[in-house]
């Protein structure tokens, strides 16, 4: 992959990121969670306020990040012409896939009253991944990390959809995750696969890992930061228990499951390696 | 006389090699298109044309060629794909895509059909019949989507018309 040229790039808070994908003047694009809008209605626990803007918050939010992963593995095939044709494959049709979600959510949000543009957007995991200079790491970035995250918080909102009465909505997050577990899989197959083919590659992945948490860290907010909504940012979030079942499927190992469920706080309970 | 072994996978693999570019071409314009609609066109099609990209390159392998084997079109060809890939603006982009290069393709596999030997090459023929039923869906997207949001079709005609003219004039992708 040739070396991003200025134009390509963009610094914010002092890091180098890549430049935003082009958007439509109705979207309303940040750099900063706390410019985004989503609400902590107290009445609601902790990160999961279902109040009927929010929804379609959610949906809204859901739809860009969608579409901003087509735009991450598109890139990867323009990025990477030399990659394993295979590979290849496997990113074109993630792109369909992704298209297929962002497009459902559009469609869900408009059934829900909502407009595409009417929530403010930020490109976090475009910045992120798009700057790695190797298909390996934008795999582990975006794939493996991202969309594997994905996976155990779509299990967590499919629930909170049902719970609300809203079987639709639940259903459809219940398809798209379905299909990103095949996203996250591919990745991790391959990851393996090019490790094993270079072990150099390794060094790309750690490297990718390693900056992905500085600018995870560089972009958290402060402890009382407060959005545009007036909700303090860290009432908007909740956290998501490793869905064990799906990460299975996606070919974590046993040992990197337990890993994560000791990060969840079950360690007690989590058997030790032989 | 039909077609020689060699003469057929030549074709084959050049076409490889135009849908492999076509589908660079399209993820390249997903990330670059500020329509939302279109990137989610781009990305259904990205995922079309790398199927048929994929079918063209098993068939390589059966005429005596490596497994997806790709030859670089004849240079006309392969500048009018490059000047294609270049442009910046969404109208130009559909209009450049969806009513010059599909529809060349479509006659040029039509000539080719008309060449072969559908019994002793009847695995190209199905694949391009089906590639050209893929390629027609697309075609019809492309105009339904422009029907709905008409600023997308606002194109130069003459541009068009001259582009249309270049394709037409390149006698044959082979090199």
């Amino acid at each position: 992959m040739p070396v991003l040229s200025p134009t390509e790039t963009t610094v914010i808070r002092g890091i180098t990121l890549r430049k935003e994908p082009a958007r439509e003047g109705c979207f309303s694009v940040v750099k900063d969670n706390s410019k985004l809008s989503f609400n902590a209605d107290p009445d609601y626990e902790k990160g999961k306020d279902m109040s009927e803007g929010n929804r379609r918050n959610r949906i809204h939010t859901h739809m860009h990040n969608e579409m901003q992963s087509i735009e991450i593995a598109a890139q990867c095939l323009v990025d990477f012409p030399d990659a394993p044709w295979e590979l290849r494959m496997e990113l074109a049709r993630q792109c369909w896939d992704e298209s297929r979600h962002s497009a459902l959510l559009l469609r869900r949000l408009k059934e829900m009253g909502g407009h595409k543009g009417e929530f403010p957007v930020m490109h976090y995991e475009w910045y992120i991944t798009g700057v790695q200079d190797s298909l390996a790491a934008r795999l582990a970035i975006q794939n493996r990390t991202f969309e594997g995250g994905e996976m155990d918080i779509l299990k967590v909102h499919a629930q909170m959809w049902r719970d609300e009465g809203d079987a639709v909505t639940a259903e459809l997050l219940e398809g798209i995750l379905s299909d990103e577990i095949h996203h996250v899989r591919f990745a991790n197959i391959w990851l393996k696969r090019l490790a094993k083919d270079d072990p150099r590659v390794l060094l790309k992945v750690l490297t990718g890992i390693s900056f992905m948490k500085w600018v995870s860290q560089v972009f958290a907010p402060a402890p009382e930061e407060v959005n545009s909504s007036g909700a303090k940012v860290t009432d908007t979030v909740h956290s998501s228990p490793t869905n064990v079942d799906d990460r299975r499927l996606a070919e974590f190992s046993d040992q990197e499951i337990a890993e994560l469920l000791r990060q969840d706080g079950f360690g007690a309970i989590v058997p030790r390696p032989a | 006389m039909g077609l020689s072994v060699q003469d057929r996978g030549r074709t084959v693999a050049t076409f490889r090699h135009i849908h492999v570019e076509m589908m660079e071409t399209l993820a390249q314009w997903t990330p670059s298109a500020p329509e939302m609609e279109v990137k989610l066109m781009l990305g259904e099609h990205i995922w079309d044309v790398a199927q048929n990209a994929d079918a063209l390159g098993k068939r390589t392998r059966e005429l005596r060629l490596p497994l997806q084997h790709s030859i670089k079109p004849a240079d006309p060809y392969a500048g009018l794909l490059a000047d294609i890939r270049k442009e910046a603006d969404t109208a130009r982009r559909l209009g450049s895509f969806y009513d010059v290069l599909l529809p060349g393709l479509e006659s040029r596999f039509r000539a080719y059909l008309d060449q072969t030997d559908e019994l002793l090459d009847g695995p190209t023929v199905r694949i391009l019949q089906q590639i050209q039923d893929v390629q027609s869906r697309m075609m019809k997207q492309s105009r339904k989507l422009r029907a709905e949001l008409p600023e997308l079709g606002k194109v130069d005609g003459e541009w068009l018309k001259a582009l249309t003219r270049r394709e037409s004039q390149i006698a044959s992708v082979v090199a």
